[in-house]
């Protein structure tokens, strides 16, 4: 009552059961890995073939994970249909990216969110050989990157998009910056810098450095987890006046490496750390994970 | 919404001076060096003309995208979009049928590879199947979640006619490649074509398959997994 042949007639090694239970009990999860590439199966399938495989031997967790890597490879050359989407689909998809949802009800205009960037640790925190080499790869990516937006760039993403890549300052586009100039290293290195590390909420640790002089301050997270899936940090400049946090960008779990450059901070109270829904709140979800008054 | 307190105040800022400063900025900790040696970027050829060739094309294209995305680069998320959101969308509508959840499931799909792009792991397949594994992944709990089993049998029972490859590309190159997955489809019993079909765009489970072909469902799971060595094995995919 079962295939058990292949292509070339020859007998296969195990008959399947009825239920995935019994296959998995029976030494054949590698024969899942099919079904499991094709999603052929039920979440619970899904789960107990997952729970299986990674607590199975090493080679036989190897051989699953190749068969499932092959057939998805398989199923990605096979299984070719296209259709052009609508028009204005990509613009939505820009319009939800973490920051991009311009912090709905904002108190102040784009370019104050702007005002946060984050660089590449390797920028801000140079160790002396490599930090050349850093300078150079940064260079060249900056090159790269003028001469794609002077020439590749879709004119719909300039119209669409522009605005979105401005609020989207708090997650990774000042990568680029030459370290000479770098205000990361000018905040911290300040002769005013003060600094302090605060505990975050859920593991690790924010390191915020301010700088009066500069009038902006310094953040760098340490061992700290990665958002929950659907959540970003969103980092708060709580005004002493009492009025309304003002966003000062998000941090997903790439960000969370980079260090963050707040500016602006004359009329703030304090820093807040928050877990908000991916594209951020418009107001803080307490409690914060971390907060830091700055005494300015 | 309350307003945030600027409360546990169990921290204090000390006084440092500029040489305490310049001393910790020349000793990062050690996960700050291995970051640098994973953002070095690896796109020399970036800026040559996009061949809309074959699958290793593409897959190279999508590779340095992918890079650059886990930047936060939105030109190159733009153009990974462009280049892939056809397959993406496709896929949707066959599974879906529905515009609206088709349109619903290519965003959730977009936003997932602008986060996780980072997350990409070459060495665990190329990034077309990646993407494409997101993507079914999204589109098989979508269609179950909405629409009852028969439901999507009757609907794919209405659907199963349009061949896979409606959109072949002039390029000789992927006509060839196209051409193959024909002949490589071929070489497949009628029976295991079936049941790979109704499990990939009828987002059926082993078990559904069973009962639409009134099978048995040690058969089918046979079916699914000979037909797909059977094609990989044509296809020399490794």
């Amino acid at each position: 009552m079962t295939d058990t042949n292949d292509s070339r007639g020859r007998q296969l090694p195990r008959a399947f059961a009825a239920d995935i239970p019994t296959d998995l009990a029976a030494g054949r999860a590698v024969e899942l890995a099919e079904i499991y590439a094709l999603d052929a199966i039920s979440d619970a399938e899904r789960e107990a073939i997952d729970a299986y495989v990674s607590g199975a031997p090493e080679a036989e967790r190897d051989s699953f994970n190749d068969r499932v890597r092959q057939a998805r490879e398989t199923l990605a050359l096979s299984f070719t249909a296209e259709e052009e989407p609508p028009a204005d689909l990509f613009a939505r998809i820009v319009a939800q990216l973490p920051a991009a949802a311009p912090a709905e009800g904002q108190a102040r205009p784009h370019a104050a969110t702007a005002e946060t960037t984050v660089a590449g640790a390797p920028a801000a925190l140079p160790a002396a050989e490599p930090a050349h080499a850093a300078d150079e790869l940064s260079a060249a990516r900056q090159r790269r990157e003028v001469r794609r937006r002077k020439s590749g760039l879709r004119n719909w993403l300039i119209g669409v998009a522009a605005a979105a890549v401005i609020a989207l300052g708090g997650v990774g586009i000042g990568a680029y910056l030459a370290n000479q100039n770098d205000p990361f290293n000018q905040v911290i290195e300040a002769q005013d810098a003060r600094q302090a590390t605060v505990d975050v909420n859920g593991g690790g640790t924010a390191t915020v450095s301010i700088s009066q002089s500069h009038d902006a301050l310094v953040v760098r997270m340490k061992d700290v987890p990665p958002p929950p899936a659907g959540k970003v940090y969103q980092m708060w400049l709580i005004p002493k006046d009492g009025s309304t946090p003002v966003s000062q960008g998000l941090m997903d779990a790439e960000a969370l490496s980079k260090p963050a450059l707040v500016k602006g901070i004359g009329s703030a109270a304090a820093l807040g750390i928050t877990v908000e829904p991916v594209g951020g709140s418009a107001t803080p979800t307490l409690p914060t994970v971390a907060a830091a008054p700055l005494n300015t | 919404m309350k307003t945030l307190q600027p409360g546990n105040a169990a921290f204090r800022f000390a006084r440092h001076d500029a040489a305490t400063a310049q001393t910790r900025v020349q000793h990062p900790p050690a996960g700050n060096l291995c970051l640098r040696v994973m953002e070095t970027p690896n796109a020399p050829n970036f800026d040559a003309p996009a061949p809309p060739g074959t699958a290793v094309d593409l897959n190279q294209q999508l590779a340095q995208l992918l890079g650059r995305i886990a930047d936060s680069d939105q030109a190159s998320f733009a153009e990974f979009y462009r280049l892939t959101s056809r397959r993406v969308f496709g896929m949707a509508r066959r599974v879906l049928i529905d515009p609206e959840l088709s349109e619903d499931t290519t965003q959730e799909v977009f936003l997932q590879v602008w986060q996780n792009a980072a997350k990409f792991d070459p060495a665990s397949g190329s990034p077309l199947a990646w993407l494409m594994t997101i993507s079914h992944r999204r589109a098989v709990d979508k269609v179950r979640s909405s629409q009852s089993a028969s439901d999507r049998e009757a609907r794919y029972g209405a659907n199963s006619q349009d061949i896979d490859h409606d959109s072949v590309s002039d390029e000789v190159d992927s006509r060839l490649e196209a051409e193959a997955v024909v002949r490589c489809l071929e070489t497949l019993t009628e029976t295991q074509q079936e049941s790979v079909r109704l499990a990939y765009y009828g987002g059926l489970t082993y078990r559904e398959v069973a009962e639409k072909l009134n099978a048995a469902i040690p058969t089918i799971k046979s079916r699914i997994r000979d037909g797909l060595i059977r094609l990989k094995t044509c296809l020399g995919v490794s």
